[in-house]
């Protein structure tokens, strides 16, 4: 990742602002969101059928249409992601540029211990992490298979008499099963964990704007800035590009 | 000037009266209707029979007791006029004491005032509403009903009081105590309405419940009119039929002690109810009860009047060729294993549907993991972050206010 550096006047003082989410990764997430919340929006209702609420949305049939049909749209951009995003990683795998960043390791099971006995005054030694810190690898791995689990499970819902072809019929109340159960832990997920981190631990809006700033990436990324000032300083006594 | 005021007004009055005619025909026309029954002498008392009769049965026999009398109707249709005495004093109208006069009203001394009719169902349909005159509640039921209407209609087959009932042999059908069926009175309903409804009856005959009330008199098993209605039948082809059936059938099926003298499941209304085709037609029964609704109720698997066991060695739905026959119906490319889409009543468990038991269980143990860790962590956070700032404010509020550089030590230390 290159840092661009800012020189301001006065006070002499360089301002770094990182780029931290590329443009591709800010629209990514920005379909994300708006088709999960959509799905989640137009799901809870088929979820919870039994309740008073979802019989007020849900009353005549050309509702339950109309709700699925938005639901089916909504999914089929999911699905795209999907593919864009996996897409994109086999490229970049196969020309050997995928950052490695996201991949869980042994240093997150450390970093979770190192947390709790620092949340638990145990010690006094906070973990410093690279860039991404292992909430953030939680966050991101948990979706991807939930979403995994969605989209899966939404098709075979979608297509019961093409996949009982292959498949026995049992998987077919498998899928509603794990479909509608895994829409709430995802929802579950995302309000507690996710939340959270992004907007009470700290609000941090990186994936909207791309960038956190010096301060931001000291504080929470700090082996990532270590890591990125020494490349830059190389590359500014090399002369090598950025 | 007052020429046009006058002319309103003329108007105005001519227009308020004219509605209040019109009104008043509206009324008539409605009293022309039920003109027959109201002509009917009325007793003080319907239920009891009128003791000052005038003209005995025995008279009415006189004639009447001799077969072979009768009249020609106008289209050359023979009435016979003749009437079993036996019958008569044999039916529950007989045993009662009620004399032939009280229905027949209109009869008078001899020789009868002219009378005749179309045809002998004319003649049928024109006599039929002396029922009214004790049993007003029935009658108007049947009124309503599918047979009323179709009657209405101009269809002059619909089925009226004597159809079923007959006119002289009217047989006692309810405990006059409890108003339940007579034991004796199960196996006769279905036979009355095969005399209209004989395809039906054959298929009903070859049911599991049609088995057991005409093999057994079993008094369990439905007949007609414990699924239809006695008087006020309604029309089974409509959507709200349809969208409410269910519940008809779950009347008996979830009777625990009913269904427990034949080891059948109760868990039927419940277990269709939590599985897709169940969830859609109930809501839809509460909130929308006219809509068409194209999932399946119980009838579209167990069959309408030709339901069998689903343990029958032939066409049983347990058998999954035999359900595939009716999954087709609505999905026709599904394959063979398509049926097992269908939970078949049961509740998930270690036996049946294995595969939703233990997604089901799987996520038992996973949502409690996962929302106990993430709760921990963030609880532990917001703990450790509240005391942080506390011990912060503790700290700094002699000499300095807080500054950056100083949150970044503690963040650091």
């Amino acid at each position: 990742m290159s840092a661009s550096i800012r020189n301001e006047e006065a006070p002499v003082r360089a301002v770094h602002i990182f780029r931290r989410f590329t443009l591709s990764q800010r629209w990514e997430h920005w379909i994300l969101l708006l088709s999960g919340s959509i799905l989640l929006l137009t799901g809870l209702p088929q979820k919870y059928r039994t309740a008073s609420w979802s019989q007020y949305i849900l009353s005549t049939p050309d509702r339950v249409k109309a709700i699925q049909t938005i639901h089916h749209i909504a999914a089929a951009f999911l699905i795209l992601l999907v593919l864009y995003h996996l897409g994109k990683g086999t490229v970049l795998l196969a020309r050997r540029k995928l950052p490695g960043d996201i991949f869980p390791n042994r240093k997150d099971l450390i970093d979770a211990w190192k947390m709790v006995k620092f949340l638990l005054f145990i010690s006094k030694e906070k973990p410093v992490y690279g860039k991404y810190n292992f909430e953030q690898k939680v966050t991101y791995w948990f979706l991807f298979f939930g979403i995994g689990i969605m989209v899966v499970s939404g098709l075979i819902l979608l297509f019961p008499i093409f996949v009982t072809r292959f498949l026995p019929g049992g998987v077919v109340p498998a899928a509603l099963m794990s479909h509608s159960t895994e829409a709430v832990v995802a929802m579950i997920f995302v309000v507690i964990w996710h939340f959270y981190h992004v907007h009470l631990e700290r609000l941090n809006l990186s994936i909207f704007t791309g960038k956190l700033n010096e301060d931001e990436m000291k504080k929470y990324h700090a082996l990532e800035y270590k890591r990125l000032m020494a490349q830059t300083q190389k590359e500014t006594e090399t002369g090598g590009k950025s | 000037m007052p020429v046009r005021r006058a002319l309103n007004s003329f108007i105005l009055i001519s227009s308020v009266f004219l509605f209040i005619l019109a009104l008043f025909s509206v009324d008539d026309r409605h009293e022309n209707q039920i003109a027959y029954a109201a002509a009917l002498p009325q007793s003080s008392n319907p239920g009891e029979p009128t003791p000052q009769m005038s003209i005995s049965d025995e008279t009415c026999l006189g004639c009447h007791g001799q077969p072979g009398l009768t009249m020609t109707l106008e289209n050359g249709d023979v009435l016979d006029l003749y009437v079993s005495g036996e019958d008569h004093a044999a039916s529950i109208h007989g045993q009662k004491g009620y004399a032939c006069v009280q229905c027949h009203t209109l009869v008078g001394n001899y020789p009868h005032p002219a009378w005749t009719a179309a045809n002998r169902r004319d003649a049928t349909l024109s006599l039929n509403p002396v029922c009214y005159r004790c049993h007003s509640g029935q009658f108007e039921k049947a009124q309503d009903s599918v047979h009323g209407a179709a009657l209405a209609s101009g269809n002059q087959n619909a089925a009226v009081c004597v159809d079923c009932h007959t006119a002289h042999t009217v047989k006692q059908l309810t405990d006059p105590k409890t108003g339940e069926l007579l034991p004796s009175s199960h196996v006769l309903i279905p036979q009355m309405c095969a005399q209209c409804h004989n395809a039906i009856y054959q298929k009903y005959a070859t049911s599991v419940h049609g088995v057991a009330l005409i093999d057994e008199n079993n008094q369990d098993v439905p007949t007609c009119i414990s699924c239809h209605g006695v008087h006020n039948i309604a029309d089974p082809t409509t959507a709200n039929f349809r969208l409410n059936s269910p519940k008809i059938c779950a009347e008996c099926h979830t009777d625990k002690k009913l269904m427990g003298k034949y080891g059948i499941s109760t868990d039927v209304l419940s277990t269709y109810v939590a599985d897709f085709h169940g969830t859609t037609v109930s809501v839809f029964e509460k909130q929308s009860p006219d809509a068409e609704v194209n999932k399946a109720v119980c009838y579209d698997c167990h069959g309408i009047h030709d339901i069998q066991r689903v343990d029958d060695p032939v066409s049983g739905i347990q058998i999954k060729e035999n359900l595939l026959v009716r999954c087709k119906v609505c999905h026709p490319d599904a394959t063979t294993n398509f049926p097992s889409a269908w939970l078949s009543h049961y509740i998930p468990s270690a036996e049946n549907n294995r595969l939703v038991y233990y997604v089901e269980l799987f996520y038992k143990f996973f949502i409690p993991v996962v929302i106990g860790g993430m709760g921990f962590l963030v609880a532990l956070d917001v703990g450790h972050s509240i005391f942080m700032k506390y011990q912060k404010r503790k700290k700094s509020l002699p000499p300095t206010p807080p500054s950056q550089t100083q949150v970044e030590e503690v963040q650091n230390g």
